[in-house]
């Protein structure tokens, strides 16, 4: 207890500073992202070295044709075209994932629920080919899908209403929305969206990567600038990208490097021509789903108003998981919707559903519906997928008559304390914020990596890892995420098995050196692919 | 497993120098190849450490400035495919702290090398008949006499582990190569 009041009191000191400088964190904010213990650091580096000579070894014994070749080849006649693809560019994919392949797209067989049903697959080739033995392995506890308030589920009001609706309009929608695919279900999941986010009107969509990836080309062009967050997903990235704006990237949750961006742009203007940017667009996330972390809002909406940019907030896990009433990092911060231009989200994670949404004002909304390329070109939303999510919705919302969804919401919010707490406890590095729901639990070592998703899953506990290219190199982790379906005997059981693996795989390194919060100037300058 | 996931870091090459416990990794990495080759029975220490030197210089040479492109496909179709890792450090920015720590090292090992191989050899105060006979100095203080040409192995050792060395020195001098 020593420590954590330690932590929880320095950390308390860091937040009313910054209550100080902005005076609008009503809440401590308490994040940590401990430092990489240097002795892990340099055993994590020497197992991807021993794994890189390995790999070499085993590419020199495939090409004299001393081990037999799993790999994709081109056919005997076609052996003087041009290759398909660089030996090298494959050497991880052979080498490395191949080893631990067996940790994902593992089939299930059940709703992704609490519990979840994996169909069990064997491998005698060391994972280069599967076979089903038949079996299934029930009730694995589903630390992986992203279910926050528990709305996965195959019974109850949500499941009736979208069996019901199948009946009346079937599932295929078979056009776009603007042409004849614009069913009264989406005008009416359209108003729930805006009067459960507090803004003017919103619009929908059927998937939720196309609704960052078609709608930011809609918003900036040539002539804008796009300052985005380190670690946005995948999906924002390619938005940018495909816009043509400039983008200038800055540090992780860093407000500082944020603002000296925005000085920097306004002051100097375009490139070449110095003339002021058409439109400055900040591209943030709510809950960022590796690491964990939540956006510094206040202090962003902050910085918005005074060098007078646009605000794009992703709250593709936030939504529905954060916040008193489940309405997202806005009303987690008690701040008011009107602040940031364009609320984006979706409706995978909280909702049980899928597709995504934008909201705003309501001359936003009415340009998106005739230029966002999503809107015109792709499949409108199906329509029991729109009946799940506004029968969850108004479960949260509480007007169905009941209080099962502000049940679930503070459920969610004890789970998460309770579970982030007792890990921190047993000495696991975790990164991220004390209210997120998604924990990132370090492992570091390339074969942790394997050996961790296995053992979890030898106990009945289904975890998704994560390791290089997808994280930087010395940061692999397993990544929960917690439910409001879970129970407190599934988090005690998936907690006592999490120690049990990690005495086994020695994953305890938390030194309880907290690093000092995301809040320091920065003054190490960002490397980044400069392309005019 | 796709690059760039959990970040937005279009190639991770870039960054792989700059973690935390690299430079320390490197260094531990030298000095335990160092230790293998000290293993070896029959090799005295000024061998071993030239030995240490050159399969240094050839390693470092064939990581960095041989082996073309990404262990991994990434996102951005393919521009780092003609690059050595050397180019593709810092996204192609030079004199970055990665950089010249990577520049120094095996001059310093060099110089190490040949301190051990070579130590310095006091100045004689001669007589004037050996004096005609003093030979080219060299800049670390001996001269090249006939006395010293059982000598001339480890010199031709050294002087190759210094070619070695500078040219990664040279690749980044040269902005024309490096910078792409």
């Amino acid at each position: 207890e020593f420590w954590d009041t330690e932590f929880s009191s320095e950390s308390i000191l860091k937040s009313t500073m910054n209550d100080f400088i902005c005076g609008q964190y009503n809440r401590p904010f308490l994040e940590s992202f401990e430092e990489t213990p240097m002795l892990v650091a340099v055993l994590t580096y020497m197992g991807y070295g021993i794994l890189t000579i390995f790999g070499y070894l085993r590419d020199f014994l495939r090409h004299w044709k001393i081990e037999r070749c799993h790999i994709a080849r081109e056919k005997e006649e076609q052996r003087d075209f041009v290759p398909l693809y660089q030996d090298f560019e494959n050497f991880y994919t052979r080498n490395l994932y191949m080893r631990i392949r067996d940790n994902w797209n593992r089939p299930i067989c059940s709703v992704p629920g609490a519990k979840v049903d994996l169909m069990e697959r064997t491998s005698r080739d060391y994972n280069w080919t599967f076979e089903y033995t038949g079996r299934v392995v029930l009730d694995v506890i589903n630390l992986g899908s992203y279910n926050y308030l528990g709305f996965a589920e195959n019974t109850g009001p949500c499941a009736d209403s979208a069996a019901e609706i199948t009946m009346k309009y079937g599932v295929g929608v078979a056009s776009t929305r603007q042409e004849i695919g614009n069913l009264d279900r989406h005008e009416e999941l359209e108003k729930l969206v805006a009067k459960f986010l507090g803004v003017e009107s919103a619009m929908v969509f059927g998937m939720g990567f196309a609704t960052n990836s078609m709608n930011i080309p809609a918003l900036t062009g040539k002539g804008c600038l796009i300052l985005s967050d380190e670690l946005n997903h995948a999906s924002l990235v390619l938005g940018a990208r495909l816009s043509g704006s400039t983008i200038r990237v800055f540090k992780h949750n860093n407000m500082q490097s944020l603002e000296k961006l925005l000085r920097d742009a306004i002051v100097h203007g375009q490139p070449r021509t110095h003339r002021p940017w058409k439109k400055i667009l900040i591209v943030v996330e709510g809950i960022y789903s590796m690491e964990g972390s939540i956006v510094r809002l206040p202090e962003v909406i902050d910085l918005k108003k005074r060098y007078r940019a646009y605000l794009y907030l992703d709250e593709a896990h936030s939504i529905g998981a954060l916040g008193s009433r489940g309405r997202g990092v806005v009303d987690y911060f008690g701040l008011d919707p009107c602040d940031v231009d364009v609320l984006m989200g979706t409706f995978t994670k909280s909702f049980g559903a899928a597709g995504g949404y934008i909201a705003g004002k309501w001359e936003l909304i009415e340009y998106l519906r005739s230029h966002s390329h999503s809107a015109v070109y792709a499949t409108s939303m199906s329509p029991p997928v729109v009946e799940q999510i506004i029968t969850s919705m108004k479960c949260i919302m509480g007007e169905d008559g009941t209080t099962i969804g502000c049940d679930r919401v503070r459920k969610l919010a004890e789970n998460t304390v309770y579970f982030r707490r007792r890990l921190r406890e047993m000495g696991f590095i975790i990164y991220g914020n004390e209210d997120s729901p998604v924990v990132p639990m370090m492992l570091y070592m390339p074969a942790k990596i394997g050996a961790f998703g296995r053992e979890m899953l030898k106990r009945n506990i289904g975890v998704v890892v994560v390791g290089f290219p997808a994280t930087p190199i010395i940061e692999s982790r397993a990544r929960f995420c917690i439910s409001a379906a879970h129970t407190k005997e599934m988090l005690d059981r998936a907690l006592s098995v999490i120690s049990e693996v990690g005495d086994l795989l020695q994953l305890k390194y938390s030194r309880r050196r907290i690093q000092p919060s995301l809040s320091l100037p920065c003054d190490d300058i960002v490397f980044e692919d400069i392309d005019d | 497993m796709n690059v760039g996931t959990a970040h937005s870091e279009v190639n991770p090459n870039t960054r792989v120098m700059n973690s935390r416990g690299m430079w320390l990794s490197y260094i531990l990495g030298i000095g335990l190849l160092h230790v293998i080759l000290l293993s070896i029975p029959f090799a005295s220490v000024p061998v071993v450490w030239t030995l240490t030197n050159l399969i240094h210089n050839l390693c470092m040479y064939l990581l960095l400035h041989t082996v073309k492109g990404t262990p991994f496909e990434t996102p951005d179709q393919g521009k780092a495919r003609l690059l050595t890792h050397w180019e593709q450090m810092d996204y192609g920015v030079q004199f970055t702290a990665s950089r010249k720590f990577l520049t120094i090292t095996p001059i310093v090992l060099v110089h190490i090398c040949s301190a051990i191989t070579r130590p310095v050899l006091v100045f004689e105060e001669e007589s004037s008949p050996k004096r005609s006979s003093r030979g080219i100095r060299d800049i670390w203080g001996g001269t090249r006499t006939r006395r010293n040409v059982a000598k001339e192995r480890q010199d031709g050792c050294v002087c190759f582990g210094f070619a070695g060395s500078s040219m990664s020195f040279m690749t980044a001098a040269l902005p024309g190569t490096a910078a792409r």
